[in-house]
């Protein structure tokens, strides 16, 4: 075999496992899809028809409608609190040294490493500590807790990226630090604060270990809902939901992708 | 890089405090798992009584020893299998030639990163099921008669683990990846080194930082994996934090929970912190920074 | 794939090392490379000059193998191996970033390719201290590269390749990220290290300076294209085009002149004045051809009086660039435009402020006339 034909053929063997691989991991997604759209109540392959009955119910489904509500609500303070606190922090280790910089940037980094039953049993036995219980806020820290990590990391990248000399011109044109901080640091930031806030939504919503043990059946979250009802019932109710989260997730990601630049953000472009 | 350290510190307090009290709050949460654990149960009620360190001998049963070491054994298979799967598509990601094709990878890879693991453990549920795709597929194509189990089995559980922990995987392998020098593997192929040998001598060495660190992360997520166990285990498959939540929310022993989450924290941190001067040193090696 | 020589294929010369045969590139849309032809003599240091963007870099990666030529053969050697992947093309590349692999030490990099030719031990030691001895590295063999200063870098990049006694060696702008001092002294080990080897070079640079110092012949590129193949000498006195002409060196380019033939003379007049120049065998021009002609600024000089005389102009001095050995003066000279001369020494600042007048005497002898 010569050289050039043995290159060919690596090649596309290489591509082939690589296919196969995403082939696996996409797989799963594809089948909710297909089930979310079958008529009949047993799960099946090939379905036998297509519905859009299960999406009907799943929409009309109180339960899912009261957790989807309570998901948003969450999803909305846990995320703008942490884009809050998260861009404060981020702002702190990129500028200033202080002791006690590296403890306090180990725990706010380490809800990554912890693990979530951890933290949600942690954040249930805090909330009955502070007579607070499993409300609301409880959910809202726990939650805030989680994505912090992650809004710290944009934030402080698209802080690294910055070009220093851009403050100390504003600076030199006589911006007082406030201006410098409004006018100059914030609008620069935007774009990672964006995706920062965007991430730590999307990982609030689907956020499920924690949130079992922090959400009592008032505040629980579409997750805590779905699991729930897939520990009582088979039908493809549930299909219809994840069809949905799939669909929005993926959109989501095209269109961070357009706008951000996903390989620009994880930084795996080739040098 | 150098901090710039200014005489005057604009909004050092403002920023500083939300931070202090959001690391207060996550330690006090911590905090009590570490004092419940020192407490006597007390059965059928909430409330827990004088410290004892009993729970932690309780560890030491059998049973739950088994537990402990099925879920070391998954977590180890489920790190090893992402790292294989994961390697060729980071590869590609880093390195196919046409923009639309790493655009269309990038996506694949780590959207179901972002669906939530209850939906991904759903949709294994579905392909893993007795009347589930695989099953079909294969009846259909007349290679079985009966449904093969798939649910409820360590495979199971690891074939879904697998999938959920690539995404991250890819990330960081692709990231080590995109340091590695285009022209250093040229080089190997100009001194007249083959396309496997450029990769066993160079990329994949100079890659071994993002390997090893990706691989250990791993090991600690699904060490800490709850849902996946739960709902493809069905029972039959438990792992730690199973355990925990059997204990916590359905005996309510909460001394013994906070004991079983204590000890996957520490098998976590302890797996992270023992490998980071290790990673710094190859990193090192290879001059990354 | 067709194998052996397309049909044109000039026949193998036994000098030639590496031959280029209608190799073009393009990516998509954008030519890099226009097609061309092009012939390395064996043991010839044949260098690639032009700004960047003129297509040099992939010309070198298609004879490296990095890059698939879109049309056109390579031979190396009088074999064809447009089609062998780069591990087995023999070529040894030098890269602008030198590329030596960071996980190994100076020995392992310089043994990479001995290693892959699976050469026993002793002989790889023997050749990879040989090698380094070669690039003033003795002892040097256990380093890691990182500990290595740039120059350091530069010469195991060398070894690397040399000890292979490639076919053609492959240097990709190898200087150009060593600081100013260093840059000098590599060009002096380099011209060394080629006596020495004898290797069949192929070298690559934007800098015209090194190109004229290193080369056996010179390639000058621009926008994929051949502009002039010529030795450094040729190239300067002699060259090709406009484009030649401004980017080797530097060099007052005259408004369009109409030559006229008188006797032994060339007289050329352009913008009401004349200059003349004795009839010489390069500058074969016909009575009433209208030329542009270019002027290096050591051929410029100042006059003793301000006008009269042969080839002497009046002009105002704008500024002079001091520089040591010379000054290189620059004067307002009416019709003429701006001109550059290069003055020996710097008497003439304060000779001549900026604002005085001079004359200023053009020296035709060695000047270029090239067709409009």
């Amino acid at each position: 075999m010569s050289p050039r034909l043995a290159a060919r053929l690596g090649s596309g063997l290489f591509w082939a496992a690589v296919a196969l691989i995403l082939a696996y991991m996409t797989i799963p997604a594809l089948v909710v899809l297909m089930t979310s759209l079958s008529p009949s109540e047993l799960l099946e392959f090939p379905p036998s028809g297509l519905s859009l009955k299960w999406y009907a119910r799943a929409v009309s489904y109180p339960d899912f409608q009261a957790a989807f509500a309570n998901g948003l609500i969450v999803t909305a303070f846990a995320s703008t609190c942490a884009l809050a606190v998260g861009s404060a922090f981020a702002y702190l280790i990129d500028r200033y040294v202080f002791p006690g910089r590296a403890a306090l940037e180990a725990v706010l980094s380490s809800p990554l490493i912890v693990p979530h039953f951890t933290t949600g049993f942690g954040f249930l036995l805090l909330g009955a500590g502070l007579g607070i219980g499993r409300s609301y806020l409880l959910v809202i820290l726990a939650h805030v807790m989680l994505v912090l990590p992650f809004v710290i990391r944009s934030v402080y990248v698209s802080l690294r990226n910055l070009d220093p000399h851009l403050e100390r011109a504003a600076a030199n044109l006589g911006a007082s630090p406030w201006r410098v901080l409004s006018r100059v640091t914030l609008p620069l930031l935007l774009p990672g604060m964006a995706g920062g806030w965007l991430v730590a939504a999307i990982l609030s919503l689907t956020e499920f270990t924690a949130s079992l043990y922090v959400t009592a059946e008032r505040t629980q979250t579409l997750p805590v809902a779905m699991y729930t009802y897939i520990r009582e019932y088979t039908d493809p109710t549930i299909a219809a939901i994840a069809a949905l989260l799939i669909l929005g997730t993926t959109a989501l990601i095209f269109v961070a992708n357009r706008y951000l630049g996903l390989r620009r953000i994880l930084s795996i472009d080739a040098h | 890089m150098k901090h710039r350290v200014p005489r005057r510190r604009p909004f050092f307090l403002a920023f500083l405090l939300p931070s202090l009290l959001a690391a207060g709050l996550f330690l006090a949460a911590l905090g009590d798992v570490l004092q419940y654990s020192f407490r006597t149960f007390i059965p059928g009620s909430l409330d827990v009584g004088g410290f004892t360190l009993e729970n932690f001998l309780r560890i030491g049963r059998p049973i739950y020893l088994s537990v402990l070491l099925d879920t070391v054994t998954i977590s180890v298979l489920t790190a090893l299998f992402t790292l294989l799967l994961s390697y060729p598509v980071a590869y590609a990601l880093v390195r196919a030639r046409r923009d639309w094709v790493r655009t269309l990878l990038i996506i694949l890879a780590i959207t179901p990163l972002f669906t939530g693991e209850i939906v991904r453990t759903y949709a294994w549920i579905l392909v893993l099921g007795s009347n589930g795709f695989v099953n079909s597929l294969l009846k259909d194509a007349g290679l079985i008669t009966a449904p093969l189990s798939l649910l409820y089995t360590r495979f199971g559980v690891t074939v879904a683990l697998v999938q959920f922990s690539m995404p991250v995987m890819i990330i960081l392998l692709a990231t080590a990846i995109s340091h590695v020098d285009r022209n250093c593997e040229r080089a190997a192929a100009n001194l007249g080194a083959p396309p496997l040998m450029v990769f066993w001598r160079v990329t994949l060495p100079l890659t071994m930082p993002g390997v090893i660190s990706g691989t250990i992360v791993i090991f600690a997520w699904t060490m800490s994996a709850f849902s996946t166990p739960q709902l493809i285990g069905g029972g039959k498959v438990l792992m730690i934090s199973n355990l925990v939540y059997l204990q916590g929310l359905s005996t309510f022993n909460f001394p013994f929970a906070a004991v079983l989450s204590l000890l996957a924290l520490l098998v976590a941190m302890g797996s992270l912190g023992l490998i980071r001067p290790a990673i710094r040193r190859l990193e090192r090696r290879v001059a990354l920074h | 794939m067709g194998q052996g020589a397309a049909a044109g294929t000039p026949p193998f010369a036994a000098e030639t090392a590496v031959e280029l045969v209608g190799v073009g590139k393009s990516f998509g849309p954008v030519t890099a490379v226009r097609e061309l032809s092009l012939a390395i003599r064996r043991g010839e240091v044949l260098t690639l000059l032009g700004p960047s963007g003129c297509g040099k870099t992939t010309l070198l990666n298609m004879i490296a193998g990095f890059e698939e030529p879109s049309a056109g053969r390579i031979l190396i050697d009088g074999r064809d191996v447009t089609e062998v992947p780069p591990y087995l093309r023999d070529t040894g590349m030098v890269f602008q970033s030198y590329a030596l692999f960071p996980h190994m030490d100076v020995f392992e990099n310089v043994a990479f390719g001995l290693r892959m030719r699976k050469l026993p031990k002793a002989k790889i030691a023997a050749e990879v201290m040989r090698a380094l001895e070669m690039v003033k590295l003795g002892g040097l063999e256990r380093r890691r590269v990182r500990q290595l200063s740039g120059g350091q870098q530069q010469r195991v990049a060398l070894a690397r390749a040399i000890v292979l006694r490639p076919k053609v060696l492959l240097l990709d702008e190898p200087l150009s990220a060593l600081d100013k001092n260093l840059r000098a002294q590599m060009q002096v080990e380099l011209k060394e290290l080629h006596e020495r080897t004898r290797l069949t070079t192929l070298f690559v640079t934007h800098d015209q300076g090194e190109a004229l110092s290193l080369s056996d012949r010179i390639v000058v590129m621009s926008r994929g294209e051949i502009q002039q193949i010529a030795a450094p000498i040729e190239l300067y006195r002699h060259p090709a085009n406009s484009f030649v002409a401004s980017f080797i060196g530097e060099i007052n380019r005259l408004p369009p002149a109409r030559c006229r033939l008188s006797g032994g003379e060339i007289v050329f007049s352009l913008a009401g004045i004349e200059l003349t120049a004795a009839r010489r065998d390069d500058l074969a021009l016909g009575d009433g051809q209208q030329v542009h002609l270019f002027v290096r600024p050591e051929h410029l000089a100042v006059a003793a009086e301000a006008a009269g005389g042969r080839n002497r102009i009046a002009c105002r001095v704008v500024t002079h660039v001091y520089q040591g050995t010379h000054t290189l003066t620059r004067v307002e000279a009416g019709a003429l435009g701006v001109l550059q001369l290069r003055v020996p020494g710097g008497a003439v600042i304060e000779r001549a402020p900026p604002g005085s007048e001079i004359g200023v005497e053009i020296n035709l002898d060695e000047a270029v006339a090239l067709p409009d």
